[in-house]
């Protein structure tokens, strides 16, 4: 097989060019959220908010049938729910925050299965689950271009307001800083993400592409931005080399791009020379 | 000579409640600017609440705070502002400078570059607190001591002339807290006014010249010796704590990086 086939070949399809357009664009916005999921600690609320998703896309779906608009609202309702519903039972219950989103996402997301159960039988639920880049139609295309350009120019305006939020919401607060508006956009922007990277990644995987860049970008940078850049960069990368992958092996487009930044990242993790496990090692100590 | 209103931190009957819980009661109370102030009591009584809200962004109740003649929220660019050190991710992908440079970000415009004055302001701030030659280092790379004198180089930088200090002290260890006192009383020396909440009346009779002795009311204010009496040491920490209650400390080598 030579180089053409291997890499310009796929390409010759309109479906091939969509999805890597669609996962290349939510890279980039993906790149970048997750380099504050993964520093505000946040990942793991990050996975149970891409699971809550689900119901409201069936719903979106059984209601209003494939159109993107309806979907993005379905989702970005469901995810929005979840969230504001977990604040508040934190806030008003004995149960503590990270119990609540647990216990919501879970409920949410069983409601989307059974949902999805229900929808005329041409859908499949794995496509829902993992993604399938064949299903990236050109209005989920323009989804993923306004999201994109959405997050990265709020990186980019805001850039001192987010590192301040991120690194030390207290003194972002004391300097006048408006620090639960910074939060509920941050919010706001990853439900919009989630629901725009779906079709590609599929909910169960969507997160992949956000949080593995960054977390791989963590271990290799000091600088809040270069962090973001090599996320982004990686988010790339990852995206390019996991849909050739996907369209070669057959696999779920979802799957093949976060086994790509899943390699990078164990890579990273063993290797990396100043917080990696192996150059740890060889120093003797944990770190 | 009284001093002017200018130079005056003002509060009258200050109050903060938490639902039915109230942190602050009815302080009343004058801070001279120029000095340092240690703000004691148990856990509990409302040092913290008291910083928060001459920051501005604790509500009072019901009271005032004046800083000058201006609200809290309007005197913002005299106030600077240190966090706890347990509130800081060491790992954070940061530097040093990285940090200073986050003192001058409150006042720049959204799309304002940092200019020839707020970088000197940066330099000025390293140099006095001898962190210069540590400025591309990540911050978790210091010692607990150097790590202290990043977040003060960082008040310094947002160029205000009334510090507010949450705990400064804690988690430090011997070396450091020497040369957190060095500092402090040298700032105070030089007419800037610092204000920090101190778990530990020891450190505070060493370090601090003005006290302010809490139990959600005010026991005691003035200078350090007299509120640090030990009538109103018994009053202020009755609720069955004592007062020498150090907290394990970690051993000094768990100060050191890693």
């Amino acid at each position: 097989m030579s180089a053409h086939d291997l890499l310009v070949a796929p390409f010759s399809y309109e479906f091939m060019r969509r999805g890597l357009l669609s996962a290349m664009l939510l890279g980039v916005s993906g790149g970048l959220l997750g380099c504050v999921l993964v520093l505000r600690r946040l990942a793991l609320m990050g996975d149970a908010l891409s699971h809550s998703l689900l119901p409201g896309v069936a719903a979106a779906w059984l209601l209003f049938g494939t159109s993107t608009v309806a979907l993005f609202f379905g989702g970005l309702i469901a995810g929005l729910l979840t969230a504001l519903g977990s604040a508040l039972l934190s806030r008003m219950t004995r149960v503590k925050e990270d119990a609540a989103f647990g216990s919501l996402f879970i409920v949410f997301f069983g409601a989307g299965v059974a949902l999805i159960s229900k929808l005329p039988t041409r859908l499949n639920l794995a496509d829902f689950l993992f993604g399938n880049v064949l299903g990236v139609s050109a209005s989920d295309l323009g989804l993923a271009l306004a999201v994109s350009g959405c997050t990265a120019a709020v990186f980019v305006i805001f850039h001192r307001s987010i590192l301040l939020e991120t690194f030390d919401p207290v003194f972002h607060r004391a300097t006048g800083g408006r620090g639960g508006l910074v939060h509920m956009g941050f919010l706001t922007l990853t439900v919009l993400n989630l629901v725009a990277a779906m079709q590609t990644m599929g909910v169960v995987l969507a997160l992949g592409l956000f949080l593995l860049p960054a977390v791989t970008a963590y271990l290799w940078c000091d600088r809040f931005t270069s962090m973001l850049l090599l996320s982004v960069g990686l988010a790339l990368l990852g995206s390019v080399v996991g849909i050739l992958v996907s369209f070669h092996a057959g696999l779920a487009s979802g799957a093949a791009i976060v086994l790509c930044l899943g390699f990078m990242f164990v890579v990273s993790a063993l290797f990396s020379p100043r917080h990696g496990a192996v150059g740890a090692l060889w120093r003797g100590g944990s770190r | 000579m009284a001093p002017q209103a200018q130079n005056i931190l003002l509060f009258r009957d200050a109050t903060v409640r938490y639902g039915r819980l109230t942190a602050l009661r009815a302080i009343t109370l004058e801070i001279p600017c120029g000095s340092s102030t240690a703000i004691l009591g148990r856990n509990g009584a409302g040092k913290s609440t008291l910083l928060r809200a001459v920051l501005g962004w604790q509500r009072l109740t019901s009271g005032e705070i004046r800083i000058g003649d201006a609200h809290p929220q309007h005197a913002r660019p005299r106030l600077a502002y240190v966090p706890q050190r347990h509130a800081i991710d060491w790992d954070f992908p940061i530097t040093v400078r990285g940090v200073v440079e986050q003192g001058r970000y409150p006042s720049l415009g959204l799309f304002q570059r940092m200019g020839h004055a707020d970088r000197e302001k940066i330099e000025g701030a390293l140099e006095e607190l001898g962190i210069t030659d540590l400025a591309a280092r990540q911050i978790r790379m210091l010692s607990g001591g150097q790590q202290q004198r990043v977040f003060l180089a960082r008040a310094l930088a947002q160029g205000g002339d009334i510090f507010l200090l949450d705990e400064p002290f804690a988690g430090l260890d011997l070396f450091g807290s020497e040369e957190l006192t060095h500092i402090l009383r040298n700032w105070e020396a030089q007419g800037r006014t610092v204000l920090a909440a101190v778990h530990d009346p020891e450190i505070a009779r060493r370090c601090f010249t003005r006290g302010v002795l809490l139990d959600t009311g005010l026991v005691a204010a003035g200078p350090i010796a007299d509120v640090l009496s030990p009538a109103n040491i018994d009053r202020a920490y009755r609720h069955g704590q004592c007062v020498h209650d150090r907290r394990a400390r970690p051993a000094a080598a768990a100060d050191l990086p890693r």
